[in-house]
């Protein structure tokens, strides 16, 4: 039997669903004819169709596994914008609020969610609910319950083989990998302190329109919608600690606050912080989203018998006892991002649905925000008390088109 | 069947292929002039081979046949079989550079029963640069370049063939047929690792062995194996897989006492430099028989 009949016999959907898939798919080559290569890809769905949104939609189609088959976003303009640059149909193109529930219901067997943090955990639970595969920017959440409704959909996807994959790019690389595992596995003896760092000048700008389409189009800008830059941004480092620590930190203090941005709802321009691991393990974190340099994302961690350090597009290395030269990591931004969209190709095709990548980036997402409790309490905070108090963010959108 | 059921089948179907071996007990196969230096002897409960210091070597080999060298390394004999190499995704502490798959080791090979002390590696090399020093301890501070001279040397001494064991042999005989992170025994008994050693080395064989009679499989000295060391295991059904041809680094197995128990599992991997002595990583070596007929002396 020949592939084309195979898919035929099988059907598509069910090829790309099923374990079947596992032990028959191929991506088949571009040369040959238009629909049957069509029908060998993955039917993906974008939604987010911002500035990472059209960048990313970009590197699903040069992966070659994919066809972009639909796409939306609150702001009409977007959605068409990414409809335009490749060729979908104007009916494949999504706006309002409940955008992403039309991609859903497109003839989608996997979708990006790119939009703001504040919508994640919503459209994911959808997107599982109706058996799509999901593949997920950071954060996954702003809050504890989204944090727990991404969480129960990265379980209810593996209870019906879909992959659900969020996309931290850091974990892709193999010298982190290699220097976390090394760490992990005691080659800079028991773990005592640490620092980590993420700092930037600002990237979405000082100010926050009041009317709700004006904060929707500046997201990045809304504690809510974004989660400050806690959770959107510097959770990157924070991720890097919870990995090399393999551990929740167990309570955080400190403070953060705003000296160039103004406004209740304004995301705060910096964070410092004491996160407290088990077996007193203490990490000092800052970070800076205003100003100038020195900028970055890195981590150093103290053990006993010696260090890791890592850098964001800069060096990885372990010091001590048992050294390790680690090297420069590159373009993790895009790499990670293209290995992570290859991953997601790879499992779909193998029926791989452990979908391992959910439970760390929840771990890491409930820390970035105790860490944002902490700050805007200004008091010491547990993990316990965060995930009992459950709150919720809720950001009034009303004036915004379903 | 699962993987702790199929792993188990193996392992037992090794040790009564090795076990028929023995019993045959064909001394037409024991070579007219023995080995320089080499002892050999017979399990207690085992079938009959010859016993005694310059004496022969076991006529057929089998599991639990065993033989000391000229510098006083007590060996096992390991026979071919399949098993599962890696770990289940769920095995806690586990990495993602252990992929499972099936392994197939189509020769048998002797094993030492220890980790090279570093009496027999002051012995064979003249130096010791290990710390803290003690006969019985295991060698370490040494480089994958030095831990394979040795191997050259006693070659060349007892005419064989030591080698490093790949990391295939390496988990195959560590695993003497138990799908467990940890074979032998609890990991208490059977491991010297961070949280039970007081972060220093221990003498060789005090901890229990495993199931065919290896000790400190798990911790003490990590061991340098022979292979390259990539990420990727290879294919789902391997055949004596020997590691990549190309690469910066050289496996490590076993974890030690400076390592956490995680490290110190059966299907743990790691990987160093190998210009780089460290205080933590010694070595075990294997004597590969001649012949591939598993019957012939190594």
């Amino acid at each position: 039997m020949d592939r084309t009949s195979k898919n035929t016999r099988l059907g598509r959907r069910a090829f790309l669903a099923g374990a079947a898939a596992a032990a028959t798919f191929t991506i088949l080559k571009p040369a040959l004819v238009r629909g049957t290569e069509a029908n060998s890809k993955i039917a993906l769905g974008l939604i987010g169709c911002g500035g990472r949104g059209s960048w990313i939609a970009d590197l699903f189609v040069k992966n070659g596994g994919y066809q972009l088959v639909s796409c939306g976003d609150y702001f009409a303009d977007r959605a068409q914008g990414v409809g335009k640059k490749h060729k979908l149909d104007a009916a494949n193109c999504h706006a309002g609020l409940s955008n992403y529930k039309k991609v859903l219901a497109d003839k989608v067997d996997a979708v990006a969610i790119i939009d703001p943090p504040y919508f994640r955990p919503a459209q994911a639970a959808a997107a599982v609910q109706a058996g799509k595969h999901v593949f997920a920017a950071k954060p996954i959440a702003v809050d504890v319950p989204g944090c727990t409704t991404i969480e129960a959909a990265g379980k209810q996807a593996t209870g019906k083989k879909l992959v659900f994959l969020v996309d931290f790019q850091t974990r892709t690389n193999a010298f982190y990998r290699e220097a976390v595992k090394r760490a992990q596995n005691g080659d800079i003896g028991r773990l005592v302190n640490g620092t980590s760092n993420c700092c930037y000048p600002f990237i979405f700008g000082k100010d926050l329109p009041a009317d709700a389409e004006g904060r929707l189009r500046k997201w990045g800008m809304d504690k809510v919608l974004s989660g400050d830059i806690i959770v959107e941004q510097n959770i990157h480092t924070l991720d890097v600690d919870t990995w090399i620590i393999d551990a929740a930190p167990l309570a955080a203090v400190g403070t953060g606050g705003r000296k160039c941005r103004k406004g209740d709802d304004v995301i705060f321009d910096y964070f410092n912080l004491v996160f407290e691991y088990p077996d007193g393990v203490a990490v000092s974190f800052h970070s800076r989203q205003f100003g100038a340099g020195p900028d970055g994302i890195n981590n150093v961690m103290f053990g006993t018998q010696g260090a890791i350090e890592t850098h964001y597009e800069g060096a990885v290395r372990i010091h001590g006892k048992a050294p390790y030269p680690g090297g420069s990591t590159g373009n993790i931004y895009e790499d990670g991002a293209v290995a992570n969209i290859a991953t997601f190709a790879d499992s779909i095709k193998a029926g791989k649905v452990d979908n391992a990548t959910v439970p760390p980036s929840v771990r890491s997402n409930l820390t970035s925000i105790l860490g944002r409790i902490a700050a805007y309490t200004g008091k010491k905070v547990t993990w316990d008390e965060m995930i009992k108090a459950n709150e919720k963010l809720i950001r009034n959108l009303d004036g915004a088109k379903d | 069947m699962n993987q702790r059921q199929r792993v188990f089948r193996v392992g037992i179907a090794g040790i009564l292929a090795g076990a028929a071996l023995l019993a045959c007990g064909c001394k037409r196969d024991v070579p007219k002039t023995p080995p320089p230096t080499m002892a050999a002897t017979a399990p207690a409960s085992g079938p009959a081979s010859v016993t005694g210091a310059g004496a022969t070597m076991p006529a057929h080999p089998g599991a639990g046949a065993t033989m000391v060298n000229s510098v006083g390394m007590k060996f096992l004999y390991v026979p071919p079989g399949e098993f599962r190499m890696g770990s289940d995704p769920a095995e806690p502490g586990r990495h993602d550079d252990e992929t499972a798959h099936d392994v197939k080791i189509t020769r048998g090979f002797w094993i030492a029963a220890t980790e090279v002390t570093q009496a027999q590696w002051q012995k064979v090399m003249g130096l010791n640069r290990a710390e803290p020093k003690g006969e019985n301890l295991p060698a370490s501070r040494l480089s994958w370049p030095q831990a394979v001279e040795f191997c050259q040397k006693l070659s060349q001494a007892e005419g064989r063939t030591y080698r490093l064991p790949t990391e295939a042999q390496w988990e195959y005989a560590c695993r003497s047929g138990a799908a467990e992170p940890y074979s032998g025994g609890k990991l208490e008994e059977v491991a010297w690792h961070m949280d039970n050693s007081g972060e220093a080395p221990h003498e060789v064989a005090g901890k229990k062995p495993n199931a065919w009679g290896l000790h400190d499989m798990h911790g003490n000295a990590a061991e340098w194996c022979r292979d390259l060391y990539q990420r990727d295991l290879g294919p789902a059904q391997a055949v004596d897989p020997a590691g990549p041809g190309e690469g910066n680094a050289r496996v490590v197995r076993g974890g030690s006492w400076g390592h956490f128990a995680r490290a110190c599992r059966s299907a743990a991997r790691a990987s160093f430099n190998p210009a780089y002595p460290l205080d933590r990583i010694g070595l075990r070596v294997i004597i590969e028989p001649k012949s591939p007929n598993p019957s012939s002396n190594p």
